[in-house]
């Protein structure tokens, strides 16, 4: 049985991060660009791209955690709620502790770290599905964010402004540090060990058990990963909104998921790239900043993106079927 | 195994789903036998505002503690409507004497408030106003207690447009755009703004919350290069719009109001950033509901002139 887990695994990641995949992903976002060009008089301009610039690093870091999470074959609904607890912990310790920026910005992140690793922990060590241990951890989160702030929005001011003011070309030191995530998590995927063992993880967990691997301590990185980069984005809103809001990131798992299911990853575990994922996180925000812009209604945005979503989902199906064939 | 296991989760979400709709968010139990009971029914117990609307009920009643007993009750999210409509149910078994609400929705909570007052409880209105034409298809009179948002957000556009000159591009950000108060705050805001005869070229909505108001306020900053104010429908929204001013490079030429006064936009007022918010007396407006159910109770009259009891608001601006 074990003779089977490398070809298995070379073959369906390939269909996934392949050229062609590329090239699709680029090509619905250009058509999107186009269609929002034409639709809007001031789309189509540099100050679009500083705004996104500006706006995507939190759910490109996030995105690149779930990625992984959903390459092993798991899912984590608690990452708004964890994002939300990172910042009403760094908000707690500039304002009421008098800690500076960089012990509490460390401490904020260590305790989104944390809540990732207990749902990893719970996952792993009684085999409950992560889904529904990652739903009570979005609960606990997100109560004590709120027992942390009292419920209420705390202003911090601009002492971590310079984490996304832009400093060329519209590019801040955050989007830097979301893109310097998606290269090293791509060549962690691509090139590690590490990365062969998750996607062989959520491809066919037993053959890899088989196979003398304890797949168990590369869960529970995964989801403590997953929380660090929920601290990270915690960082990076805190950081452009000034603010903490106990009530941030209500809902944010689903735009995510939505983000790395239409980069191409399956929700089924064994196959995914953060490459694709990346371009997932791109349509998304055109997509939300192109309805707005146009003065799309509320209901006419949510109407139009879910069926994105879905048409996104349909596509990959039938791009995998074909990729199997072919294999 | 595979076979059971989407079941099994499936089992697990019902399971919690259910069990959590049970477990009211925060309920606090102080009953004595010939005391009034009253139940305070909130929204979200999240946000600040009726966090602060409950902490003054709460005061309230430990100086009056001989008088009445209080329930008070929140749900999870302001949309949250089918728990409160739970809760609401719960508090008609447990035969409390008043309730006064702050309901998630104005239409959707008129028939378990019809419920409750067939089984004889008092009803208050508080904070969101019932929608009148379901009350009077139900034949229902619940007397409300709260302040007028729609002159809330006129007073706050009033003060803006004197910063501003006709023709100017406006734009607003409206809260969850279902709720009587997004509705009112808006029609308020569209009241002064048509007045000084600015022009709106844009009215979408950011939930209530700081991450959506930002990115709304983007947008239109954005597609309309001679916007010269955005008016936010709360205080949080207004905040997220402020660092979309500044995001835009455009501090100091888009001006940014608010509305409820929140203690985070206190420093945003004071260098400018926010021009002017909007303060209703939250905490005051709790108390308010519960005397006038208690008034209720006894048989006294309420005041109320055509079912409203209008409590203050006031315009708050630089300090």
């Amino acid at each position: 049985m074990n003779t089977t887990v490398t070809p298995a695994v070379t073959k369906r990641s390939s269909s996934v991060s392949g050229l062609g995949t590329y090239l699709g992903l680029a090509g619905a976002l250009l058509a999107m660009i186009v269609l929002f060009s034409a639709m809007s008089s001031h789309f189509l301009s540099y100050n679009t791209f500083t705004m996104l610039a500006n706006q995507i690093p939190d759910l490109m870091v996030l995105s690149v955690g779930m990625t992984l999470i959903l390459i092993i074959g798991g899912i984590d609904l608690s990452v708004g709620s964890v994002v939300a607890l990172a910042a009403s912990v760094v908000s707690v310790a500039t304002l009421n502790w008098g800690w500076g920026i960089f012990p509490s910005a460390a401490l904020g992140m260590l305790c989104a770290a944390l809540a990732g690793t207990v749902t990893g922990t719970v996952t792993v060590a009684w085999r409950i599905p992560s889904f529904i241990v990652s739903l009570g951890v979005l609960e606990m989160a997100r109560g004590l964010a709120y027992q942390l702030t009292d419920s209420r929005t705390a202003y911090i001011g601009d002492v971590y402004g310079w984490l996304s003011t832009p400093f060329a070309f519209g590019i801040s030191p955050s989007f830097i540090l979301a893109l310097l995530v998606i290269v090293i998590a791509h060549a962690l995927l691509t090139r590690s060990v590490f990365g062969r063992y998750l996607v062989a993880i959520g491809t066919n967990e037993e053959a890899v058990r088989l196979a003398g691997i304890n797949p168990k301590p590369y869960k529970v990185l995964v989801f403590a990963l997953m929380g660090l980069l929920a601290g990270l984005a915690a960082l990076f809103q805190v950081s452009r909104l000034e603010a903490a809001d106990p009530n941030a990131g209500a809902g944010l798992e689903l735009q995510v998921i939505a983000a790395v299911v239409i980069g191409g990853t399956s929700l089924m575990g064994g196959r995914g790239s953060v490459i694709s994922t990346f371009f997932g996180v791109l349509i998304i925000s055109v997509l939300a900043a192109g309805l707005a812009q146009i003065g799309a209604s509320e209901p006419t945005k949510r109407i139009i993106t879910g069926a994105v979503i879905v048409v996104a989902v349909v596509l990959d199906t039938y791009r995998s079927h074909r990729a199997k064939r072919r294999g | 195994m595979n076979a059971s296991r989407p079941m099994r989760l499936l089992a697990a979400a019902v399971l919690f789903s259910t069990t959590s709709a049970f477990l009211p968010l925060s309920a606090a139990y102080a009953q004595d036998a010939d005391k009034p009971k009253v139940a305070l029914v909130m929204k979200s117990l999240a946000n600040e505002f009726f966090r602060t609307m409950e902490d003054g009920a709460k005061g309230y009643q430990k100086e009056h503690s001989d008088q009445f007993d209080l329930i008070s009750n929140g749900i999870k999210d302001e949309t949250d409507t089918s728990n409160q409509i739970r809760i609401v149910e719960q508090m008609i078994v447990s035969q409390v004497d008043a309730i006064v609400i702050a309901p998630a929705d104005s239409k959707a909570l008129v028939p378990v408030i019809k419920k409750a007052m067939d089984a004889g409880i008092k009803v208050v209105n508080i904070d969101n106003r019932l929608d009148q034409d379901v009350l009077k298809s139900k034949q229902l009179e619940v007397p409300f207690v709260g302040p007028d948002n729609r002159k809330g957000a006129r007073l706050v556009g009033e003060y803006l447009a004197k910063q501003l000159k006709a023709g100017d591009e406006v734009g607003i950000i409206e809260g969850v755009s279902t709720t009587f108060n997004a509705q009112q705050r808006t029609a308020g805001f569209k009241d002064a703004m048509e007045g000084a005869g600015m022009k709106i070229v844009g009215v979408q909505s950011g939930s209530w919350e700081i991450d959506k108001g930002n990115a709304v306020a983007s947008a239109m900053l954005n597609e309309h290069p001679n916007l010269k104010a955005l008016l936010a429908g709360n205080d949080s929204m207004a905040l997220g719009a402020v660092s979309a001013v500044r995001a835009a490079g455009k501090k100091g030429e888009v001006l940014v109001v608010g509305y409820d006064n929140i203690n985070a936009i206190k420093p945003m007022l004071k260098d400018g950033r926010v021009l002017a918010t909007a303060d209703q007396y939250g905490s005051k407006q709790a108390v308010f509901g519960i005397d006038a159910a208690l008034k209720l109770i006894k048989g006294e009259s309420t005041g109320a002139v055509d079912g409203v009891i209008e409590t203050p608001v006031e315009l708050v601006t630089k300090p």
